[in-house]
């Protein structure tokens, strides 16, 4: 895959031991997954076997090898927010966009996801939209929120 | 360097920034330029302040003037007032409950009173993107003391004098393991400061990173030399985007101020620093497999020994501590060992940071001295139960803690103490649960966690915390029996004994503790298929109470509209019933009624 | 040297011991699921655990534990074997079609599980043994293991066939639950699951009756030829006899004659896809009859088909790839006799009947028409008639379950199908694979069946064009043992009259090379056709050997300079003979 963005990322953290972590995370930023043809020219590149390289995308949760959706939603999981309602949240938003947590609405325009806290406690419970964070959202109020990002 | 007036410190935690603080900033400084202000009042975003329930928060300095939950229209009031007639806005400041008179200055207030900062001792005073700021403050200080005057033996012994432990939960004597890092055979050696903070419920870390960055940088660099170590590495969650951005600059600040790098202040000494981030696994905050995902490989736990202070990363040589135990390290050089030992307790000195959340007043980041028992942290410092409910338990130590009854209120904040409860420390994360909150779904809860978190490496961990969830579900779906209670136990202690990391024999934890804590709770699922806290919905049954609803509530319909199943009959004005057979269980008319018609039991 | 105690007997180890290996020592049986010699420890299966008894009791692995002077272990403490058992509970549910783990929990005395089973055929217990065998071992890194927790399977990259995978098959190999099968890759039935006419291990014996009874490494299976990692053989070889590094050595030698006996090889019958083989399975060649028939065999020399049942009826098909235009026109000359063979074998060892189709009936030797007779005599089945084909479709409720041949038979006029359960294809002989490399390197030429040419097909049947080099047995024609033993008798004598006999005559009318006017192009020798000419790189000319000319004259016209010249037949001498039958 001769990509520019990925030729660049490879070289960036090539150089820097311990840094494919860092490297992944780019590519996944970058193209909203991480794609077989990526994963095969970093596989090349880098002499790192592919297996090795599908093995960490499965681990890791950041990573998808499947394209997400254009927005996506994070409910907080964490202890606080699940005192607070965390699981009926989850569930309302699930609802709402017809999707299960991991999965991303058919027009792509939202990945649904827990998250395992964001370290904002004391504003729970927590929605993160894309990297921007929402407290207090209660399950009337997380429609109006997710209808703010849909247009 | 210009002086000012007055500095508006504008707590830029990553909570106060969700709730505008950016914004209020900006409405600050456009109100200071309307007044032609700009060469008196400067503005200043820092770090968490801590105190997250009154946010978003400004602190007007040097009066120590304490401004909580503002929004940006009150700024222009604000602005006027105080910063130009001088005059302090009442109507802005903290009152306690059920008092009339506001507190005007922050440590004067209950949350901040018992407080003893130590990591913490930067948060809300300086810029955390100010290296300047940090170094006014007396940072780099210990740094330039050690590479001097002390050889590295000798910073070993200061920290094992001043008993400092790790603070990421385990506890461990940190000269101790510096010592044997030290020792340990290999030319190359790591640090690495473990910001992977996993448990749900805890952002101390994150606070400490985001508001003081360079506190982390300097303990890093003292540890490195007394080792011998040339590289370290930040591992923080991507979660924390903030604390990313914020580490990446102190580490290009430090640099250009010869602080970090090559011949740091000309001592000839070599230390180099990286941030890597982590990808989402609540199980690489475990050292082996933090290492191994380093390495660029699954981060799948290692058994040990080898201990990573004899074999880490790449086969080398590698302490790992954790932020809050990295941001101790320069005031203990600075200000001596003798001092750090006063404070605390017999076996455990110092302060510890606590994330204080969940049924509470005023949640937030505290900094107490060990030894301050839970219910003076509870009620003194986080200004009691929300609501003023009943107060049933304490989720110590996340998920791999325990949960706390009444009882042990008294308990005495210290590693011993706690764990001979058969909680945990941890990493700081303490979570308050009411009388509205089951137990047993707390359990599940958790160990829905960590089956989620999980790496699937051993049997014990990967099979026994699935099979322990489903018992759990069960209970809480009134489908538990009697002998499933042995079976939990049973799970549960060889869990305990044979999983081969820390995520997998902290697990059943939780467990453990409800059912010695809270049986009752249990057998009540179990035997009459009730939900005492009325929290696991499928045990509860919804009726309306149909006098009330006529009479307070006039028929509303409100629950009605609100019925995703149709199962609530009625007309606006008339009473209304709920038809058993459709009623889901969800409990939405139970939170949407406002006149409290709606009964569950 | 460290000394502990194990279920309270003493025991002392060289230190690095594990646990469990000093258990070994003592004979104390712990069990173990991802363990294995060859492999680092992963102790992830948890089943190995033993008590560690002291100031704080706890439970180790012992798989990867290193005893330590003055360790108490129990290995049988009711702690231990209660955690044991709960975790093979777990591993049961997990994969309960595993025979290894059903055995284990016999053992401990384990009923049955009490958790859910959610896939009732799994065998699978995520040891991880394949995954470090392919990364550790072999070094090729095709598969690993994917997801998390609950979810974790061993998987290659995408779940598609993975292009780093070598089929060495080591991962079936060390799966202890055999959750990891593997399909012939090459297509080729397996007949008779021992007889391994399947792809064959890296390093094995060459047949059963080699002598020196000395394994080697087939470099084209070896693993360590392929990834540069494995070498496990050499680990274990006590008496370190193995050495990837060896290499072929090239040895010159100086010879007068060479006699050349390259064999043949069989006719390859899946060639005829209408006789079946390679589809079905009791369908086989002459040569695997004989292995089945002899008794180191794989069925101790019993006659079974692949399902270890005795056929009823077997069908002898003669000329199969002989005396056919499609395939080869000659007669392979062996086949007739050994079917005869077969048939008598059948007959001896069997109650089955048999049918033997043969177009002739070729018995030319001694004895060998009496043998004829009396298999006539026995009962066997003649049918003249070229074999058509082997169909295992019945027309009729007899012919279901059997193979079919179909034949016309010349004699009675009419087309037959006859039922049987086993076809043994007499397959013909055939040139070598290399046979024509062979030619090329001795410059010997072949005749049109590619058999190698003899001089004189009556007069010189051992010799070849080129003086010095001679033919014996199946290289040069068919022919069976007593022939091909003749053959070689004449071969060795002539070669060895060669080399005795101290004086040879040389033909009178060879070629010669002038020194002086050659420029050493080197055309004469590659022309040559047979080799008498060499290139002496020190003269920088070439020469030609008296003894291997033949007088042809070839290099002498096609050399440039007119160096080469024939004796008697020189430019000059040809022009002076013109010149003197024109003087008056």
């Amino acid at each position: 895959m001769k990509d520019e963005r990925l030729i660049e990322a490879i070289e960036k953290h090539s150089q820097i031991e311990g840094s494919l972590l860092n490297l992944l995370q780019e590519v996944q930023q970058k193209f909203n997954y991480l794609p077989k043809e990526a994963l095969q020219e970093i596989s090349d590149e880098m002499n790192i076997p592919l297996s090795r390289l599908y093995s960490i995308a499965t681990f890791f949760k950041n990573f998808s090898l499947t394209p997400r959706g254009k927005h996506s939603i994070h409910v907080c999981m964490g202890t606080a927010c699940q005192i607070w309602g965390g699981q009926k949240l989850v569930e309302r938003v699930g609802e709402l966009l017809n999707i299960k947590p991991g999965e991303t609405t058919e027009d792509l325009s939202f990945t649904l996801d827990t998250i395992n806290c964001p370290g904002t406690c004391g504003l729970a419970p927590v929605v993160m939209m894309d990297k921007e964070i929402h407290g207090k959202v209660t399950r009337d109020k997380v429609a109006a929120l997710i209808k703010k990002y849909q247009g | 360097m210009a002086s000012y007036r007055l500095n508006i410190m504008i707590c830029a935690g990553t909570g106060c920034v969700s709730n505008r603080a950016f914004q209020i900033r900006e409405a600050f400084d456009k109100e200071i330029r309307k007044n032609s202000l700009e060469k008196e009042v400067l503005t200043v975003m820092t770090g968490c302040n801590g105190f997250c329930a009154a946010g978003p928060i400004v602190i007007v300095q040097p009066e120590g003037i304490f401004y909580q939950k503002l929004t940006v229209k009150d700024i222009p009031f604000l602005v006027e007032e105080h910063f130009l007639k001088g005059r302090p806005v009442k109507k802005f400041m903290y009152t306690p409950p059920k008092e009339t008179e506001p507190i005007p200055k922050m440590n004067d207030i209950s949350f901040f009173q018992k407080q003893v900062l130590i990591a913490l001792r930067n948060k809300g005073i300086i810029d955390p993107e100010a290296i300047d700021d940090y170094i006014a403050r007396d940072g780099y200080a210990a740094l330039s003391k050690i590479l001097s005057k002390m050889k590295p033996q000798d910073v070993i012994a200061e920290i094992k004098k001043s008993g400092l432990r790790g603070r990421g939960g385990g506890g461990f004597p940190t000269g101790l393991k510096w010592e044997l890092a030290r020792k340990a055979e290999g030319e190359q050696k790591y640090v690495i400061c473990n910001a992977d903070e996993g448990d749900p419920g805890a952002f101390m870390d994150r606070s400490i990173v985001e508001a003081d960055p360079h506190t982390i940088l300097e303990g890093m660099t003292i540890g490195a030399y007394a080792i011998g170590a040339s590289k370290g590495f930040v591992y923080v969650r991507s979660e924390y985007p903030l604390a990313v951005e914020r580490m990446h600059n102190a580490i290009a600040q430090s640099k250009e101020y010869g602080l970090l790098g090559d011949n740091i202040l000309e001592s000839g000494f070599n230390f180099d620093v990286d941030v890597i981030q982590g990808a989402g696994v609540f199980v690489c905050g475990e050292e082996t497999s933090m290492i191994a995902s380093i390495e660029g490989k699954i981060g799948e736990p290692k058994p040990r020994p080898p201990y990573p202070v004899e074999k880490g990363l790449w086969g080398s040589p590698t302490n790992i501590n954790n932020v809050e135990t990295w941001a101790n390290v320069p005031a203990i050089i600075l200000r001596g060992s003798d001092w750090f030992s006063k404070i605390g307790t017999k076996t455990s000195k110092g302060t510890k940071v606590f994330s204080v959340a969940g049924k509470i007043k005023d949640a937030g980041l505290v900094e107490v001295p060990m030894g301050l028992t839970l219910g003076e942290i509870i009620y003194d410092v986080a200004g009691g139960i929300h609501s003023d409910k009943k107060f049933k338990a304490v989720l110590i130590g996340g998920p791999s803690g325990g949960c706390l009854p009444a009882d042990c209120l008294g308990l005495p904040v210290d590693y011993e103490s706690l764990t001979k409860a058969g909680a945990m420390m941890g990493s700081g994360g303490l979570v308050v649960a009411d009388e509205d909150n089951c137990m047993v779904e707390m359990a599940r809860y958790f160990l829905n966690f960590t089956k989620d978190e999980s790496c699937g490496k051993c049997t014990p961990c990967r099979e026994g915390n699935a099979a322990m969830l489903d018992i759990l579900t069960r209970i809480t779906q009134g489908e538990g029996t009697m002998e499933d209670l042995d079976l939990l136990e049973d799970l549960a202690h060889a869990i305990k004994d044979t999983a081969l990391c820390g995520l997998g024999n902290t697990a059943p934890n939780p467990v453990l503790t409800t059912l010695r804590y809270f049986r009752d709770e249990y057998i009540a699922h179990i035997k009459d298929k009730k939900c005492p806290a009325h929290e696991c919905r499928q045990l509860n049954t919804y009726t309306i109470d149909e006098e009330r609803c006529v009479s307070e509530g006039h028929g509303c319909d409100v629950c009605r509209r609100n019925c995703a199943y149709d199962a609530i009959m009625g007309e606006k004005g008339k009473a209304h019933r709920i038809n058993q057979d459709k009623c889901a269980k969800c409990g939405v008319c139970y939170e949407v009624c406002k006149f409290a018609a709606v009964k569950v039991d | 040297m460290v000394k502990l105690t194990i279920d309270g007997k003493k025991v002392e180890v060289e230190e690095g011991t594990t646990i469990l290996q000093a258990a070994e020592k003592l004979e104390i049986p712990i069990p173990t699921l991802c363990y294995h010699p060859l492999l680092e420890p992963y102790a992830a299966c948890r089943v190995c655990m033993v008590e560690l008894k002291g100031e704080t009791c706890k439970l180790v692995p012992s798989c990867n534990t290193k005893v330590a002077e003055g360790m108490e272990i129990e290995t049988k403490s009711e702690r231990a074997v209660k955690a044991r058992k709960l975790n093979l509970e777990l591993i049961m549910a997990r994969a309960p079609a595993a025979e290894k783990v059903q055995e284990l929990a016999k053992e401990m005395g384990i009923e049955k599980t009490r958790f859910e089973i959610i896939d009732p055929d799994e065998k699978c217990i995520l040891c991880g043994l394949c995954v470090r065998t392919c990364e550790e071992i072999v070094g090729a890194n095709a598969i690993s293991f994917a997801n998390r927790g609950k979810d974790r399977m061993v998987f290659t990259p995408y779940g598609e066939p993975s292009e780093a995978c070598i089929g060495c098959t080591a991962c079936a190999f060390f799966c202890p639950t055999e959750a990891i099968t593997f399909e012939d890759i090459h297509k080729r039935l397996v007949v008779h699951e021992e007889m391994e006419l399947g792809p064959s291990t890296a390093v094995r014996v060459p047949i059963r009756q080699a002598v020196p009874m000395v394994p080697f490494i087939d470099e084209d299976s070896c693993i360590h030829f392929k990834t540069g990692e494995c070498k496990i053989c050499e680990r274990v070889c006590e008496k370190e006899a193995i050495n990837h590094e060896m290499e072929d050595e090239e040895i010159e030698v100086e010879v007068g004659s060479i006699i050349l006996a390259s064999g043949f090889k069989s006719f390859d019958a899946s060639r005829i896809p209408a006789y079946g083989y390679g589809r079905y399975e009791n369908v086989i060649t002459a040569l695997e009859f004989e292995k089945l028939v002899n008794a180191s065999g794989p069925t101790s020399g019993k006659i079974l088909m692949t399902n270890g049942n005795e056929p009823q009826a077997v069908g002898i098909v003669h000329c199969v790839g002989s005396r056919d235009k499609k395939y080869n026109e000659y007669c392979s000359r062996v086949c007739c006799m050994y079917s005869l063979k077969f048939a008598h074998l059948l007959k001896e060892k069997t109650n089955a009947e048999v049918y033997d189709f043969y177009i002739d009936m070729r018995c030319f030797g001694k004895g060998y028409e009496e043998f004829y007779h009396r298999l006539m005599k026995e009962g066997t089945n003649f049918i003249r008639g070229r074999v058509s084909e082997v169909t295992d479709m019945p027309l009729t409720e007899k012919e279901e379950g059997k193979l079919i041949i179909r034949v016309e038979d010349t004699l009675l006029g009419e087309i037959r199908r006859i039922p049987v359960d086993m076809v043994i294809l007499a397959t013909g002989l055939e040139p070598g694979i290399d046979q024509n490399e062979i030619a090329k390197v001795f410059n010997i030429s072949c005749s049109q069946d590619s058999f190698f040419l003899e001089r004189h097909p009556k007069l010189a049947p051992v010799s070849t064009f080129s003086d010095g080099i001679f033919l014996a047995g199946a290289c040069q024609s068919p022919k069976d043992i007593p022939d091909t033993v003749a053959q070689a008798g004449a071969a060795a004598s002539q070669a060895l009259a060669l080399a005795d006999k101290g004086t040879f005559e040389l033909e009178p009318i060879t070629a010669v090379i002038n020194e002086e006017l050659c420029a050493g192009c080197q055309l004469c020798v590659s022309l040559c056709p047979f080799t008498a000419i060499n290139y002496n790189a020190e003269k920088g000319i070439s020469e030609i050997n008296d003894a291997l000319c033949k007088g042809c004259g070839t290099c002498v016209s096609a050399c440039p300079s007119g160096a080469s010249q024939q004796k008697h037949f020189r430019d000059e001498q040809i022009f002076a003979e013109i010149e003197g039958i024109f003087i008056e």
